[in-house]
């Protein structure tokens, strides 16, 4: 029998080492270091990668913004260093409708405002038939009534929707919380920042990145908050925060919300990305009322039990199985985590079996699953950039940049996600230091591009210039006894074996509104089978053999699909 | 006669108490002699006699400090060091003192020094690298520990140190090389086969990394650390099954290992093996009260059971735990040393 050899792998061995001097000093394994760091990371490796499929991806993205006419460029506080949080994360962006091509109408449609903007969510609070927007902001959040005419009105102040000046908003989305027909509005809090208050860079005990002095927070900061308010009619609100339970939940920052039926009850539920805290997820009681099952149903904390410094949230089907499942970003030093519902709304983090723990080294923001190429199956689209500008600085003594490359991934069909991002085109590989993403047909060409707000930066409209034979089909809902843009309905597309799902969503992605048409890639499919849409209202339709390859509108309770022009 | 002696005497008291080496000789002499308070009393005697002599000044410092004075020694060791300060035991002692008191970066600076006297002291480089990962300077302490390997290339223990320390500084290939070398070096070692098995799996070469682990348990059935590992890799892969096995020889080889109770619980709860999840969380909390992840659990398992309210109650412990101790579940940022 050999001597048994030292082998605690969680340090070093403890021993003693003698010195001449008749000194003796023991070697402690265990370090316990209540760090001075603002924000939950982990120092994630990358995980292994597998063996690249050798299957070309045929989806490439170029950035066309300036020729399209995005030019405005962002500024959010200082550029080569920030002194607050609120200069850090960036904003949103909308993708409304499809139009090829932009021209700036900001001022002629009444919507330019000056203020500290952060999230948008659109709807037809009204059900007139026109999108209305919610823009949130650290400060007075704005609701705009689209009179239908290209113009909008503010009606905030008559509407009831108010929350206190120093209230930083980051998230708002509309859902039929109460299935009543009118779209609720509910808007997160980063936090309660006050320039007053706020600590200086490096002067507290959360205002360091790697020994660099940066802004301070989000932890050590005040916390924010949710609140609901009920749609009455008549364009006006009421705070129900209080009673539906949302307000029971305490202690979180609070960045993008989604609202989807998650447990497949035909009740909306709600689920809140959240900033080094645990996030939430609000499960609808169906009878007014949220309770928060984040942690009971797996989707608050990493596989591990880790608090994770959430950002973007993306919801839809990636393994066909007819459940919506969750993507959520992630601080850098972590992974995202893939949320697969394993049916009833219990989700399990399967990001390290799905491949999609190989590029820990970025702060990720926006995201989606998006069927970037069109075979059948929901890739992934992720949008990263740094907070800390510092670390472009020379002095700075870390691997990491402010501005980082888009992410790109590949479902190939069998649970695992690969990084294509190499492939995908020069609009992916740029870097920038990007926040907000919205996804959408602009070109209605019958992919999915992206539209990216990028800090310091003038923005990037990715076209996606796919090269394939796959088939593809888009849907726009129209709700009559559900709210009218049928947000909150869950839409089921059977073709060629396989069948997928997707909601329709107010935000989602980073503080930003996807187009509410619905894409779906149908692969060698030249015929959709069988649509079912489940509507807010709890009224599940279906609509069968349906050609592919062109908008289709469905309205509830109408029986057929109407085959829609697309504007090119 | 006897009045020249007394006064011969008398003389020589007073030169003996005007001479610091005499009161240093009889200071050690009381240190041998048990006699610790006539020793210092004479040192600091000396020290008043001649207040720049090194000997006093080292040795009362290290008086102190052997008798954990950390506060007292560091005042008389500075002054030591400041006069000679070439002399490698003043920088070292007055480290040591430091790093006693928790002033970490304050050790690492006179240790700095005393490396600079003796670059080939590998003792003080392993306690170096251990203190640098203390205060997070992950990059200095892989630098640290590697050139202590580089020294002693028979000594396993370095190997170890050198690994751990470039694999918290997100240095994996490094220590992936590190990990080959002691497996060279040490064959029939199951440490250096899981070292390197661990390391092979984190850049991705997964089988290679499986055989690493077989080998490292078929060399020592009872090494614990393979089987978690080994396990815990199967459960996150969603092999429920298999993973079962490999943690239960965890368990089986180290009863208290918690992070192993906690995979395997992980495990059942992907077979929908709710009673023996619960059973395993359990064990895991009789060891381990306070850690968070086992409460999280249960609030799953409970939840996926039916019994929200069990599930609510261990949930809301579990948040608990995190506040009292954000810490617990988290890893930390590394920084650069600063030079002052």
């Amino acid at each position: 029998m050999k001597a048994r050899e030292s082998r605690t792998r969680a340090g070093l061995p403890i021993g003693t080492l003698a010195f001449g001097l008749g000194v003796a000093w023991a070697l402690f394994a265990t370090v316990v270091w209540l760090a001075a760091q603002g924000v939950a990371t982990r120092n994630a490796p990358p995980a292994p990668r597998d063996t690249a499929s050798g299957k070309p991806f045929l989806a490439k993205f170029s950035d066309i913004a300036a020729q399209a006419g995005l030019s405005m460029r962002f500024t959010f506080g200082g550029e080569t260093a920030k002194k607050y949080i609120v200069e850090a994360n960036g904003t949103g962006v909308a993708f409304v409708t499809g139009v090829n091509g932009f021209v700036d109408v900001t001022r002629k449609a009444g919507l330019a405002r000056a203020g500290w903007g952060s999230g948008v969510c659109a709807g037809d609070v009204d059900n007139d038939g026109h999108l209305d927007f919610y823009v949130t902001y650290w400060g007075a959040n704005v609701l705009y009534r689209n009179r239908g005419d290209g113009t909008f009105e503010d009606i905030t102040a008559r509407s009831g929707i108010a929350l206190p000046s120093k209230q930083w908003s980051s998230g708002c989305t509309f859902l039929d919380y109460d299935r009543d027909g009118r779209l609720d509005l509910l808007v997160t809090s980063y936090q309660a920042f006050d320039l007053a208050t706020a600590p200086l860079p490096g002067k507290a005990s959360n205002c360091e990145w790697k020994g660099m002095p940066v802004f301070c927070g989000p932890r050590g900061l005040p916390f924010g908050s949710v609140t609901l308010y009920h749609n009455r009619g008549n364009l006006s609100f009421e705070d129900v925060t209080a009673s539906t339970g949302v307000a029971t939940v305490k202690g979180f920052y609070a960045f993008t919300p989604v609202a989807a039926d998650l447990n497949g009850d035909g009740w909306t539920d709600i689920y809140i990305a959240c900033d080094s805290t645990p996030s939430i997820f609000f499960r609808n009681n169906r009878n007014g009322t949220f309770t928060d099952i984040a942690a009971e149903a797996g989707v608050a904390f990493s596989e591990h039990g880790f608090e994770q410094g959430g950002m973007g949230v993306g919801v839809g089907g990636f393994d066909n199985d007819g459940w919506l499942d969750l993507i959520k970003t992630n601080f850098a030093g972590d992974y995202p985590n893939l949320y697969r519902n394993t049916g009833d709304g219990i989700f399990e983090d399967v990001v390290m079996r799905a491949g999609l723990a190989v590029n820990p080294q970025y702060v990720g923001w926006g995201v989606a699953f998006a069927d970037l190429d069109n075979d059948g199956l929901s890739d992934i689209l992720q949008v990263n950039g740094h907070v800390y500008p510092e670390l472009d600085s020379e002095t700075a003594k870390t691997r990491e940049s402010f501005r980082n490359p888009r992410l790109v991934y590949r479902n190939l069909g069998n649970g695992r996600f690969e990084d294509v991002s190499a492939q995908a085109g020069p609009g992916i590989a740029q870097q920038k230091s990007s926040r907000g993403a919205a996804f959408g047909d602009f070109d209605n060409d019958g992919d999915i591009d992206v539209v990216i707000m990028n800090m310091e930066d003038t923005p990037s409209l990715l076209r996606n210039e796919l090269s394939t034979s796959n088939h593809w089909i888009q849907l726009r809902l129209e709700g009559t006894r559900s709210n009218r843009s049928a947000i909150g309905a869950t839409v089921r597309v059977e073709a060629a074996g396989k069948t997928q799902t997707k909601p329709v969503l107010s935000q989602s992605s980073y503080l930003s509104q996807n187009d509410l048409r619905l894409h779906f890639g149908l692969g060698s499919a030249t015929r959709v089978d069988r649509i079912t849409v489940r509507w807010p209202s709890g009224m599940v339709q279906e609509f069968k053999d349906v050609p592919a390859d062109g908008l289709v509108m469905l309205v509830e309770g109408s029986e057929t699909a109407k085959r829609l022009t697309l504007p090119r | 006669m006897l009045r020249i002696a007394a006064i011969a005497a008398l003389l020589s008291a007073s030169l003996y108490a005007q001479d610091p080496a005499a009161l240093c000789e009889a200071a050690q002499q009381a240190v041998h002699a048990q006699r610790p308070e006539e020793a210092e009393r004479l040192w600091r005697q000396a020290i008043s006699v001649s207040p720049r002599y090194f000997p006093a000044l080292f040795n009362l410092g290290l008086f102190y400090e052997s008798r954990q004075q950390f506060s007292d020694a560091i005042p008389f060791l500075v002054r030591a060091a400041e006069i000679s300060p070439r002399d490698f035991n003043s920088h070292y002692l007055l480290g040591a003192c430091y790093q006693a008191l928790g002033h970490g970066d304050d050790a690492l600076r006179a240790w700095r020094t005393a490396l600079g006297l003796n670059p080939k002291n590998v003792r003080l480089l392993q306690v170096m690298a251990v203190e640098y990962t203390k205060g997070r300077y992950f990059q200095d302490a892989a630098e640290t520990a590697r050139r202590a390997v580089d020294l002693t290339p028979d000594d396993p223990n370095a190997y170890y140190l050198a690994i751990k320390s470039h694999q918290d500084a997100g240095r994996y290939p490094e220590a992936l090389e590190i990990a080959a070398r002691a497996v060279s070096r040490f064959p029939e070692s199951a440490r250096a086969h899981f070292e390197y098995g661990f390391h092979l799996q984190k850049v991705g070469r997964v089988e290679e990394a499986l055989r690493e682990l077989e080998r490292s348990m078929a060399l020592d059935a009872s090494y614990e650390e393979p089987p978690f590992f080994y396990g815990d890799l199967l459960q996150q892969h969603g092999r429920y099954e298999e993973a079962v096995v490999f943690l239960r020889r965890a368990i089986a080889n180290r009863t208290d290992y918690v992070p192993a109770r906690v995979a395997l619980s992980k495990a059942l709860m992907g077979l929908k093996k709710w009673e023996e999840a619960i059973l395993e969380l359990n064990e895991a909390l009789r060891f381990d009260p306070r850690h968070p992840q086992p409460h999280l659990l249960l609030s799953q398992v409970y939840f996926r059971l039916g019994d929200e309210q069990r599930a609510r109650q261990e949930k809301d412990l579990s948040l608990k735990l995190r506040r009292e101790n954000p810490a617990a579940l988290e890893a930390v940022q590394g920084r650069n040393f600063p030079a002052r």
